[in-house]
């Protein structure tokens, strides 16, 4: 208290004169990053909030319009069919991207097979993710060009990979497995060597195959962490954005949109259409899904102790 | 312990200097290089975007936004003649243009003092404010109206009639179609003869399988009817409105793809590009185009090549052309399409918080109305045309020799003229977007033409809840 320190006459009474009170200190070394976070993170999450509830066309002022956003959100057909869509090319990237994975974490985990140069193949596989969207994107409707790309003429085809309603979200999805499944080897192959080798030398004694070590040990013991990448990457897989938008002419989403994700539902009220209220709530509304889906992730991987690495939120696809 | 302290403050100091060197150097916004022999024109900057005209050491500077390189050439011709003044001009990428302007703009940013518009973002623009109106003082620009093309005049206008931006340019949508296939397949490339066959949409198909009967093919891709699409605006007193134009555009994009009348190729494609300067590959001629395999099959079977007879453009496809089709130099011609339209076009508006107001006027009345400019553009672009009446007036009867010496400033200022812009609505661009979508599917055999209708009226329904869809 600042009184312990006065005297009768009111000044201040130097007791220590070398001791520095150093407690601002703390705040000062901070203070870059929390002003950073409050200008960049806190304020545009709080503005958006604000956004969501108003008609704001992106200039002038915004008017309140209470939870009409929210309920065109939840009346509006095209954002269902746009979660709808998000889900369907996740879900094939997802089998896609995981089944490579795992099957590489087998071939390159088993001791018989003995594949030297290891961390050359991890680099590898890893490369494609290290590849802007922008430069992935490009690059395959290059190669994907219906009449004169290279893929058709390699296989002597004619598929319409970026025009076919029934061809073109697979199209993407694979793209993305492609992106992602070397970071998903990575992660499987910490899983597999975190396992203890005590396991597989006695399978080894009992004389189990290789097909029942794989059943009976490694895959449930890399339960934690498929979990792990599929619901972290499902976060990440409902942010999808950047490669259909630059593959799939902008945010049309062609064919008939069915490439169109949410966030570039989002996108095109936000920034085409200047209906920036109605973005926000889209934007929320993601949000609340994946908080949802975040809070699954908690219960379930909260629940588990055995060895699970840490959360780690969106990013991932 | 004097000295440790001293040398972490010497450390401290050193740091800091580096930091701020660092920051200093990332935020070099392309100022002018200080000029070894007293400075010139056109000196490239550090940033990619950004280029500056004029002295370094100039009095006076003036910032340009714009999505069009365009206005490099106009500030290098303005520093021509006014030494003591200097140009920034940034151009930016369309996609991301409107956001960069918003964003600026609704800060109150002080730069741009020139701010560049599409058609298609000038209300936007207008209504957030980010227009000086330049019929008050002291610009009064209402005084040059009856020299301006009137759509482009009333392009630029605000809801109370106050001009808000300028644009040097008109830019009607017309057919630039081969002269050597006319001579072929019709025994004359008379322009107005040529301009018969695209009258309509009915004479456009007819046009089309003429063409096909010869070899040839009517257009690359029916992405050129997206120019020349309805005579109607798409929202009359806050309803949606289909009108006949409209589906008559429609059916006739349907017909052209599904009677094989064209060659598949996507508008701006680098085939397309191919097709004004040569032939390309042919798609078999009795495909079912809803029959995708079978399409495939053609493809992939290319039975020779064809050449391409018409492009639907605007004005400024004179350009486009003469950059892409080197090889068939004299061997095009221009003509009407069925309706008066137009596309694109640079307007130049003043930012409200701009320091140097006089100035940015003083450099837009010498991009729109100063003749000699004007002269002077229409001789380095070969072709542009301008929207000051006295100077299209003036090269009426020029000859573009690309054109087989055919008067293209006649033409255009003919066809402008009959452009009503209040047909345009600030919706057409999501609209029109929407509609070319839903031809798409229809063409690709995605949904029948009453599913694609109902599911754009659905689509204009969710964008803007406000509009009255009557469905039919």
């Amino acid at each position: 208290m600042a009184s312990q320190n006065t005297a009768v006459s009111g000044k201040p009474v130097k007791t220590k004169k070398k001791d520095l009170n150093k407690t601002g200190y703390g705040y000062l070394f901070v203070a870059p990053f929390v002003i950073i976070f409050i200008i960049f993170c806190i304020y545009p999450v709080v503005r958006t909030l604000y956004l969501s509830f108003t008609d704001y066309p992106g200039y002038g002022n915004p008017i309140f319009n209470g939870i009409d956003n929210y309920i065109r959100v939840i009346n509006d057909k095209f954002f269902w069919r746009d979660l709808w869509n998000t889900i369907k090319i996740w879900g094939v990237n997802i089998i896609v991207q995981l089944g490579l994975a795992f099957l590489l974490t087998i071939v390159f985990s088993d001791i018989k097979y003995k594949i030297r140069g290891l961390s050359i193949f991890r680099a590898l596989f890893y490369l494609p993710n290290l590849i802007a969207a922008t430069s992935v994107a490009f690059l395959f409707q290059t190669l994907l060009d219906w009449k004169y790309g290279t893929v058709n003429q390699l296989l002597g085809t004619s598929i319409n990979w970026l025009g076919d309603v029934n061809v073109t979200p697979y199209v993407v999805s694979i793209i993305g497995a492609w992106m992602w499944f070397g970071n998903s080897f990575i992660m499987l192959m910490a899983g597999v060597q975190g396992i203890s080798k005590e396991y597989y030398e006695a399978a080894a004694i009992d004389g189990a195959g290789r097909w029942k070590v794989f059943t009976k040990i490694t895959l449930p013991l890399l339960k934690p962490i498929l979990l792990y990448v599929s619901i972290t990457s499902f976060i990440g897989g409902l942010q999808l954005f950047d490669v259909p938008f630059l593959m799939c002419g902008g945010t049309n989403g062609n064919p008939s949109g069915t490439t169109q994700t949410m966030v570039m539902y989002l996108y095109r009220f936000g920034f085409e259409n200047n209906q920036v209220g109605y973005a926000a709530a889209i934007a929320y509304t993601i949000f609340i899904m994946i908080l949802i889906v975040s809070i699954i992730q908690l219960k379930v991987l909260g629940s588990s102790n055995d060895g699970t690495p840490k959360k780690k939120r969106g990013g991932r696809k | 312990m004097k000295g440790k302290n001293t040398m972490r403050k010497l450390l401290a100091a050193v740091l800091a200097g580096t930091m701020i060197f660092s920051m200093a150097a990332c935020g070099d916004t392309g100022e002018a290089p200080a000029a070894d022999d007293g400075g010139d024109a056109a000196a490239e900057s550090s940033t990619d975007d950004a280029q500056v005209s004029g002295k370094a050491d100039a009095s006076q500077k003036l910032v340009i936004w714009t999505m069009a390189a365009d206005m490099q050439q106009f500030a290098d011709k303005y520093v021509e003649s006014h030494p003591d003044v200097a140009i920034e001009v940034v151009v930016t990428a369309p996609a991301d243009y409107p956001t960069k302007v918003q964003n600026a703009l609704r800060s109150g940013a002080k730069d741009p003092d020139v701010v560049c518009a599409e058609p298609q973002s000038i209300q936007t623009f207008i209504e957030a404010g980010f227009f000086e109106d330049l019929n008050q003082e002291p610009y009064n620009a209402q005084q040059y109206a009856e020299n301006f093309v009137d759509y482009v005049w009333a392009a630029g206008q605000d809801s109370e009639g106050n001009q808000r931006c300028i644009s040097y340019q008109i830019t009607p949508s017309a057919i630039f179609y081969r002269r050597d296939i006319a001579e072929d397949v019709y025994g004359t490339s008379d322009p107005e003869v040529i301009g018969e066959k695209f009258a309509t949409y009915d004479s456009i198909l007819t046009t089309g399988q003429e063409m096909k009967e010869k070899g040839y093919r009517i257009f690359a891709s029916t992405g050129e009817l997206g120019f020349f699409a309805g005579n109607e605006p798409w929202i009359v007193d806050g309803t949606l409105n289909l009108s006949q134009s409209r589906m008559d555009q429609m059916n006739t994009a349907i017909e052209l793809y599904t009677q094989d009348l064209t060659c598949y190729v996507d508008t701006w494609s680098t085939t397309w590009y191919q097709a004004m300067n040569g032939p390309i590959p042919l798609v078999g001629d009795e495909v079912d185009m809803w029959d995708q395999e079978a399409v495939d099959a053609a493809a992939a079977a290319a039975e020779g090549e064809t050449e391409v007879f018409a492009f639907g453009l605007p004005s400024w496809g004179v350009l486009t052309l003469r950059d892409n089709a080197p090889d068939n130099s004299g061997k095009w011609g221009v003509c009407q399409g069925p309706t008066y339209t137009f596309s694109g076009g640079t307007f130049l508006g003043i930012n409200p918080n701009s320091e140097d107001k006089d100035l940015a006027w003083d450099f837009i009345t010498f991009c729109t109305t100063n003749e000699e400019t004007l002269d002077w553009w229409i001789e380095t672009s070969e072709g542009d045309v301008v929207s000051w009446i006295p100077s299209i007036e003036k090269h009426r009867d020029d000859e573009n020799e690309y054109y087989g010496g055919q008067k293209l400033y006649e033409l255009f200022l003919g066809l402008a003229e009959h452009i009503d812009y209040s047909n345009v609505t600030p919706m057409d661009t999501e609209c029109n977007d929407l509609w070319n979508a839903a031809i798409g599917s229809i063409q690709r055999g995605e949904m029948t033409q009453e599913e694609a209708i109902s599911n754009f009226y659905d689509q204009i329904e969710s964008t803007y809840p406000d509009i009255t869809v009557n469905r039919e």
